[in-house]
C-alpha cells in the first residue's frame, strides 16, 4: 500500500454557509497502480487529490504514505514531499508564463537545490530535463514560452515537469478536460506508458467516462464518499460524445 | 535559484515595475541634486565668509576701539597655549562712512559704507583676503601704492596746482609791498590708495539676451582705478566728534562674491586712517588666523578670558555667522525631510504596484507552492523583486542625479535660453553660477535609504503572496 486516506473530511464556507465536500473518504492506492476517480462536478475529486497531495488540509481523517502518516507533517516537509514524492499535472496546464518549456520543467529541481547546488549540477540537470522533455515529445520546443505552444504540448510539458523529480505518486486532475480528444488521447497514452513501462503510480481524477476505461482501477465518489469499485460501462458512442 | 530566475524575468516582462523604478529613479535623483546644491551652497558660503572673516575676531564694543593692538598681539603669540596654535594675525579698524565720486557723466554719487583700516603687511594673509582683489590677484603682497601712472597723473596735478597757487599769490600780490617769503617747497601729495568694493564700483546692466558666457548681464564700471573718491568719516578721540575727510585714490577692487560684503567696504591703510581719525595706535579688532580651525572654540574661549569684560568681544567666525550658517542647516534639513517624504510617495505607489502584480501572479504561486516552493521561497521571490526595483531604480537614480548635478548650471543656462525665464539669478545669490557638492557619504545614504524604503513597501504584498493559499491561488481567475 503506497497511499492510504482515512475517513477525510473536508467543508468549504462560502460567506459563512458550510459547503461539506468530502465526508469521510477511504481511499487505498496501491504502488504502481493507474486508479482513475470519476465524479460529476463539484464532487469533491479535486479537493481529494489536493489532500492526497498535501496541498490542502483535511478538517479531520489521516493520510499515510508508506505507512508514515504525512497530513500533519510540519509545512516545510509538505514542501518536500510535493517536491519530490508528488507530480501534480492540471487541467489548465499551469506553466509559469515568463519561463520557457525547459525552465518550467527545471522549476522543481531549482526549488530542491539552492543556488550553489543547483549551479554546480546544473549541466545533467538540464540534460535530465531535455531527456524527459524528449520523451513527451516536446525536445523542439525547449526554448518557447508557454504562449507559444499548443494546449497538448502544454500538458505534455506540465507532465515532463511533474516527472521531473522522479515522484512516486503522479496527481493528475482532469489532464484531458481542456484538450480536444485527439491530443487528449496522445497524453492518456503518455500516462498509460508511465506506468506500464516505468511503473509510476498514478491517480488520475477525471469526469470523462471515456478515459477510464484503460486505466487499472476506477472509484466514483458522490456525496462526498467513495463509492466501492464503480462499474465503469464499456466506453459507447454515446460515453465518447457525452465526455465531449 | 528559481527566486533570483522568476525575480529576474518578472522584473524583465513587468511593465508596472518600470513605473516603481521611475518612482524611486526620480526620487533619489532628485535627493541627489537638492542635496548637491544645498551642499553647494552651503560649502560655497561658508568658504567665502571664511575668506572674507578670518578664523577668530576679537572686537571692541564700541567704535572708539581699544589701544595698544601690538601689546595684545604679543601677550596672544607670547601665550604657551594659544601662542603655537596662531598662524597669523592683523589689526584692522572698521568705521562707517560717507563715499563720494563722481560718475563718468559729472554727477555725484554720495553713498554709505563700511571703511576698514588694514595692515597690508598682514592682513592679506588671513582669510582669502588676497585673493578677492582683482588687479592684484596672484600678487605675494597686497599694496594700497597706486601704479606709477596713476601717481604720475596725480603728482602732476598736485605740481600744477601748486605752482598755479604761487602765480595767483603772485599776480594778486601788492606790488606796493614787499615780496612775501617764498613759500616753504610744498611736498607734493597724492593722495592714498584705496580698494573699493566691486559693488561700489560697478553695476550690472542686463542684457536683452542670455550671452554666450551664461550671464545676461554686463559688469559696467564707474570707478576706474586712478579715479578719485572722498571719504567721510569721524574723528574718534575726545569727547566730540568732528567730520574728517580726505580724498582717495581707487587701486583695487574687492570683490568675494558676497553682495553684503561688496557693495559696502571699502579698505584703506590702517595707520592712514588712524592718523585722519586721530586715533593713533587703536584699532577696533584684531583677526587672528590659526594653524588648524578645529582648535577655535578652545582658543577663542581662553582669548575671553585674557580679555575679559563688556569692552572686548571674541568670537569665531561660524559664530559671528551664526544665524546664517544655522538657516542653511535648518533649510536643508527640511528639505530632506520633504524629499524622503517625495520617495516615501514612491514607496506608496511600489506598494500598489506590487499588490497587483501578487494579484496577477496568484496562479503562479499556487504552482510554485504545487512544486514544492515553501512560504519562505515565495516571500523572498517578492522582497528580491522590491530589491531589485530599488537597487535597478536607485542606480538609474543616481546616474542622472550625478549627470544634473553636473550639468546643473548648463541645464539651467538652457532652460533659460528656452523658456526666457532665468532659473538662477546671480544678483539674487552671493554666486554667479549655481554651486553644487557631490559628497559620495550622501548620494551612498541616498541610495541605501531609497532601496530600503522600497524594500519595506514590498514586505506588505510579499507577506501576502507568501501566505496564500496553495489551492485557492490555483483557482485563481
Amino acid at each position: 500500500m503506497l497511499l492510504r486516506a482515512a475517513s477525510l473530511a473536508k467543508t468549504y464556507y462560502k460567506n459563512k454557509l458550510a459547503v461539506p465536500v468530502l465526508r469521510g473518504v477511504d481511499l487505498d492506492v496501491d504502488e504502481g497502480e493507474f486508479l482513475s476517480v470519476i465524479g460529476a462536478s463539484g464532487s469533491g475529486k479535486s479537493t481529494l487529490l489536493h489532500l492526497l497531495g498535501t496541498l490542502d488540509k483535511a478538517d479531520s481523517g489521516t493520510i499515510h504514505l508508506d505507512g508514515r502518516r504525512i497530513d500533519n507533517l510540519p509545512a516545510r516537509d509538505r514542501d518536500v514531499l510535493r517536491n519530490r514524492t508528488f507530480g501534480f499535472i492540471f487541467q489548465f496546464y499551469h506553466l509559469l508564463p515568463e519561463l520557457t518549456a525547459l525552465e518550467n520543467v527545471l522549476m522543481p529541481l531549482m526549488i530542491t537545490y539552492s543556488t550553489l547546488g543547483y549551479w554546480a549540477r546544473r549541466g545533467a540537470l538540464r540534460k535530465r530535463a531535455e531527456a524527459i522533455l524528449d520523451r513527451v515529445g516536446l525536445s523542439h520546443r525547449l526554448k518557447h514560452q508557454p504562449a507559444e505552444l499548443s494546449g497538448g504540448e502544454m500538458q505534455r510539458a506540465a507532465i515532463a515537469r511533474a516527472l521531473i523529480s522522479q515522484p512516486r505518486v503522479l496527481l493528475a486532475d482532469e489532464p484531458t478536460g481542456n484538450l480536444d480528444t485527439a491530443n487528449g488521447q496522445q497524453i492518456m497514452a503518455v500516462l498509460r506508458e508511465l506506468n506500464r513501462n516505468d511503473g509510476l503510480t498514478i491517480v488520475m481524477v477525471t469526469h470523462n467516462l471515456d478515459l477510464v476505461h484503460d486505466t487499472d482501477r476506477v472509484v466514483r465518489i458522490a456525496d462526498g464518499r467513495i463509492e466501492p469499485e464503480a462499474k465503469i460501462p464499456a466506453p459507447t458512442f454515446d460515453a465518447v460524445g457525452a465526455g465531449k | 535559484m528559481y527566486k533570483a530566475l522568476l525575480c529576474w524575468r518578472y522584473l524583465k516582462t513587468r511593465y508596472l515595475a518600470m513605473a516603481c523604478i521611475i518612482s524611486v529613479m526620480l526620487g533619489v535623483a532628485t535627493l541627489i541634486v537638492v542635496n548637491s546644491v544645498m551642499n553647494g551652497f552651503s560649502t560655497k558660503l561658508r568658504e567665502k565668509l571664511h575668506t572674507v572673516l578670518s578664523d577668530i575676531v576679537i572686537e571692541s564694543t564700541g567704535m572708539e576701539g581699544f589701544a595698544d593692538p601690538a601689546g595684545k598681539m604679543d601677550m596672544i603669540r607670547d601665550d604657551p597655549f594659544l601662542g603655537p596654535k596662531v598662524a597669523g594675525m592683523t589689526a584692522s579698524m572698521e568705521v562707517f562712512a560717507i563715499l563720494q565720486f563722481y560718475y563718468p557723466s559729472g554727477d555725484r554719487a554720495t553713498r554709505p559704507v563700511r571703511m576698514i583700516g588694514i595692515d597690508e603687511q598682514t592682513r592679506g594673509d588671513i582669510g582669502g583676503f588676497k585673493k578677492h582683489l582683482i588687479l592684484q590677484k596672484g600678487k605675494d603682497t597686497i599694496s594700497f601704492e597706486p601704479p606709477p601712472h596713476v601717481r604720475d597723473f596725480f603728482e602732476r596735478q598736485e605740481r600744477q596746482l601748486i605752482e598755479k597757487q604761487a602765480r595767483d599769490a603772485l599776480e594778486t600780490a601788492d606790488p606796493n609791498l614787499p615780496p612775501p617769503p617764498a613759500p616753504p617747497p610744498s611736498r607734493v601729495k597724492v593722495p592714498c590708495g584705496a580698494f573699493v568694493g566691486n559693488l561700489i564700483a560697478s553695476y550690472r546692466m542686463k542684457r536683452p539676451t542670455v550671452g554666450d558666457d551664461g550671464k545676461d548681464y554686463d559688469e559696467q564700471y564707474v570707478l576706474e582705478q586712478g579715479h578719485p573718491i572722498f571719504l567721510t568719516t569721524l574723528s574718534g578721540g575726545g569727547d566730540r566728534m568732528d567730520p574728517r575727510n580726505d580724498r582717495f585714490i581707487v587701486v583695487d577692487f574687492f570683490k568675494s562674491e558676497m553682495s553684503e560684503y561688496d557693495s559696502n567696504y571699502v579698505y584703506v591703510p590702517l595707520s592712514y586712517l588712524q592718523k585722519l581719525r586721530s586715533m593713533e595706535d587703536r584699532v577696533t579688532s584684531i583677526q587672528i588666523k590659526l594653524h588648524s580651525y578645529q582648535d577655535a572654540d578652545v582658543v577663542a574661549e581662553r582669548l575671553q578670558r585674557m580679555f575679559p569684560g563688556p569692552l572686548l568681544r571674541v568670537s569665531t567666525w561660524e559664530q559671528k555667522q551664526g544665524p546664517l550658517l544655522e538657516a542653511i542647516k535648518i533649510e536643508k534639513g527640511i528639505l530632506n525631510v520633504l524629499l524622503f517624504l517625495i520617495i516615501a510617495v514612491a514607496g506608496f505607489g511600489i506598494l500598489a504596484i506590487f499588490s497587483m502584480i501578487v494579484t496577477e501572479k496568484t496562479r503562479d504561486i499556487g504552482i510554485l507552492k504545487a512544486l514544492g516552493a515553501g512560504n519562505s521561497g515565495i516571500l523572498k521571490i517578492f522582497l528580491g523583486y522590491g530589491l531589485s526595483l530599488g537597487i535597478v531604480g536607485a542606480v538609474f537614480g543616481t546616474g542622472l542625479g550625478i549627470t544634473i548635478t553636473v550639468y546643473l548650471n548648463e541645464i539651467s543656462d538652457w532652460l533659460a535660453a528656452r523658456t526666457g525665464q532665468k532659473i538662477f539669478d546671480p544678483i539674487v545669490y552671493y554666486f554667479d553660477k549655481i554651486p553644487t557638492d557631490l559628497q559620495p557619504s550622501m548620494v551612498a545614504l541616498v541610495n541605501v535609504g531609497a532601496v530600503l524604503i522600497a524594500v519595506m513597501f514590498s514586505v506588505l504584498p510579499a507577506l501576502r503572496a507568501a501566505r496564500l493559499h496553495p489551492v485557492r491561488a490555483l483557482r485563481y481567475e
